[in-house]
């Protein structure tokens, strides 16, 4: 099907669509579609519905009610084309991360553990202190880990030696631990959360 | 029909995954309590009844719904744990996360089941359709440590008939040409969606297993079954029909809330209290949905389990409880009785409606609607920003001021009682906590 009309009328439909989504917070009806855009016609709203959705302004659920898709952030989808100049500050800020992001990287795959002993002070961590434990991750040499060894859990530098995988502890009190018979890596040890306050 | 002719010939038109956690609410406890594996396990502590139990407690007897002292005597040496049901949605919000970085299409079934549409997803993981669930299962095992069953077929009906077939831990594919080798071992009332009923009307025409159903002509299915049973018969043949509805659900018949408490309590207002807490919290699911209730019905359980309940119809969709309150309280008078001790309450909001299409009658106020609109919108505010039931109502109170349970089943869950500085008991990280002391 050729479309005779115009991109700048498409661009006005979008905008008030848009409107009508931002003023209300929810997409408009098919009569209400009709009454924005001067149409009478339902089956016309509904080629002009499917011609959005084409668009990829405007989705349909399985009811076949209208759901917003770019439409719902002008701004982004419009905006920097339309209005030429996107705001600096925005631009600016599209580089930057989340402290979720920062601290989480696997999100499905993290856990949070408090830790209570104090094997790993050297390195930072204390009681009290909360950890982030990502379980997806191939440990490395160096890691510091969440382990099972010989029945007891532990944190400890995973070290990777020629004699086999020795886990070291950062307190002098401590003696690094030889696997006997089984080591479990449970998760690889990402972050250390401590709040104040 | 001979029996070992194939069904279909070509092995996957469609592949369609079913995905279910073996044993999901104690796996999520040993999960987070790595000492427990191995160990049997049950969960619902705080209402005194099993509400799930890891393999090695059904192993024993344990069944759900059994009472926790019964169970007990069946196996002594059973571990009971409060639920927490904030830490499984963590859990199962995850499974659904790892299941859509293999394909957009996933039906978040149930808080422990998923559909996932794997057509054509062959080439993006240069491997076949049994292989990529494989590739599923096994990071569901590493990253949440939990273990789950999927089933790989053609249809949802024979993927779900899969992921039963190899409990726990199990992967079951059934590619087009080995259909009727696997549901011949099925018996009928196990496939999905055949209730005792209909596999009772089966087996008069001499269907036992599921390949007897699918073995029958359309004629037949047309004749003696409804539209429900001859989708199930075109999806045992390998005709998909069922689509993976990957819509997060939106859509609510009804909504209701319940809660038990201990010890029984026969104090009035403690119970409406209840009623009362019930009332506010699936309204406020109901206003998250934008959705508002025509219909009210109150529930009491006694101690001995006797139940008793009442249905209010209401002048106007409403998901206010400073406006359902009224008829909640003629609901509750008009069942309880002073003589008795309750344990539990329940409310459920019926004939929900869009909140965007209720009609107003002639008599009611708008101005007096719009306030009331307006108040509720700040109370979902507020408790965005400090967690649910900052604003409650009064007669919520007593409900509130009292632990839910008292004496041995009182215990909370960890999560909420191990906070971590900054965290309230209304509000905690969106994180689970692994319980290894280290």
């Amino acid at each position: 099907m050729s479309n005779p009309l115009p991109a700048e009328t498409w661009k006005e439909r979008i905008e008030d669509i848009s409107d009508f989504y931002c003023r209300n917070g929810r997409m408009p009806s098919y009569s209400e579609i009709g009454v924005l855009l001067g149409i009478k016609s339902k089956n016309a709203v509904s080629k002009v519905v499917d011609r959005l959705q084409k668009l990829g302004a405007v989705a349909r659920d399985r009811r076949g009610r209208i759901l917003p898709r770019s439409i719902a952030r002008p701004l982004r989808v419009l905006g920097t084309v339309e209005a030429g100049f996107p705001s600096p500050a925005e631009e600016e800020l599209v580089d930057t991360l989340s402290l979720d992001d920062f601290l989480v990287k696997n999100r499905q795959a993290s856990f949070l553990l408090k830790v209570s002993g104090d094997s790993m002070s050297g390195a930072g961590i204390i009681a009290g202190d909360l950890v982030i434990v990502d379980r997806s991750r191939t440990p490395k040499n160096g890691d510091i880990v969440i382990a099972e060894v010989d029945g007891e859990w532990t944190m400890k530098y995973l070290k990777k030696t020629a004699a086999g995988v020795v886990l070291v502890p950062a307190n002098p009190n401590y003696k690094p631990i030889k696997p006997k018979t089984e080591l479990k890596v449970a998760g690889v040890v990402t972050a250390v959360v401590r709040k104040y306050g | 029909m001979a029996n070992d002719q194939p069904i279909t010939l070509s092995s996957w038109p469609r592949a369609i995954l079913h995905v279910d956690v073996d044993a999901f609410f104690t796996s999520c406890e040993q999960a987070i309590h790595p000492e427990l594996k191995g160990k049997p396990l049950i969960t619902g502590k705080e209402r005194g009844i099993v509400a799930a139990m890891s393999y090695e407690a059904k192993a024993k007897g344990v069944v759900r719904g059994m009472r926790i002292f019964e169970a007990k005597k069946a196996c002594p040496r059973l571990i009971a744990l409060p639920s927490d049901y904030e830490t499984y949605s963590l859990f199962s919000v995850r499974m659904f996360d790892i299941l859509r970085r293999f394909s957009p299409d996933v039906e978040e079934y149930s808080i422990d089941e998923a559909f996932v549409d794997l057509t054509g997803l062959r080439r993006i993981h240069h491997t076949g359709y049994p292989e990529i669930s494989g590739q599923i299962q096994e990071a569901v095992q590493k990253e949440l440590d939990l273990s789950v069953s999927c089933g790989v077929s053609l249809s949802k009906v024979l993927a779900k008939i899969g992921s039963k077939l190899n409990k726990p831990h199990g992967l079951v594919a059934i590619p087009g040409d080995r259909i009727h080798v696997v549901i011949a071992q099925v018996p009928v009332e196990k496939v999905w969606g055949i209730g005792p009923n209909t596999s009772a009307l089966l087996r008069k025409f001499g269907v036992t297993t599921a390949l007897d159903f699918a073995r029958k002509n359309e004629a037949f299915v047309q004749k003696h079954l409804s539209k429900p049973y001859q989708i199930i018969w075109n999806e045992l043949n390998g005709r998909a029909v069922l689509r993976v509805e990957t819509e997060a659900k939106t859509e609510y018949q009804s909504i209701s809330k319940t809660r038990t408490f201990t010890p029984p309590s026969g104090d009035k207002e403690f119970v409406f209290g209840q009623v009362s807490k019930n009332l506010e919290n699936a309204c406020i699911k109901a206003r998250r949905y934008k959705l508002a209730a025509r219909r009210l019905l109150i529930f009491l359980r006694r101690q001995d389990f006797k139940e008793s309940g009442a249905e209010v119809k209401l002048d106007r969709p409403s998901a206010y409880p400073s406006e359902l309150m009224g008829p909640a309280r003629i609901g509750f008078e008009s069942i309880y009785r002073p003589e008795a001790l309750y344990r539990l309450t329940g409310i459920v909001l019926a004939g929900l409606v869009r909140r965007d299409e209720i009609q107003h009658t002639l008599f009611d106020e708008p101005a007096q609607i719009e306030r009331m609109q307006r108040i509720y919108e700040c109370i979902d505010n507020l408790s965005d920003r400090f967690g649910k039931h900052v604003v409650l109502h009064g007669s919520s109170l007593p409900a509130n001021q009292q632990a839910q349970h008292e004496g041995d089943r009182g215990d909370v869950p960890q999560r909420k009682t191990e906070l971590f500085k900054g965290e309230t008991e209304r509000q905690r990280l969106g994180m689970p906590v692994l319980k290894i002391k280290v």
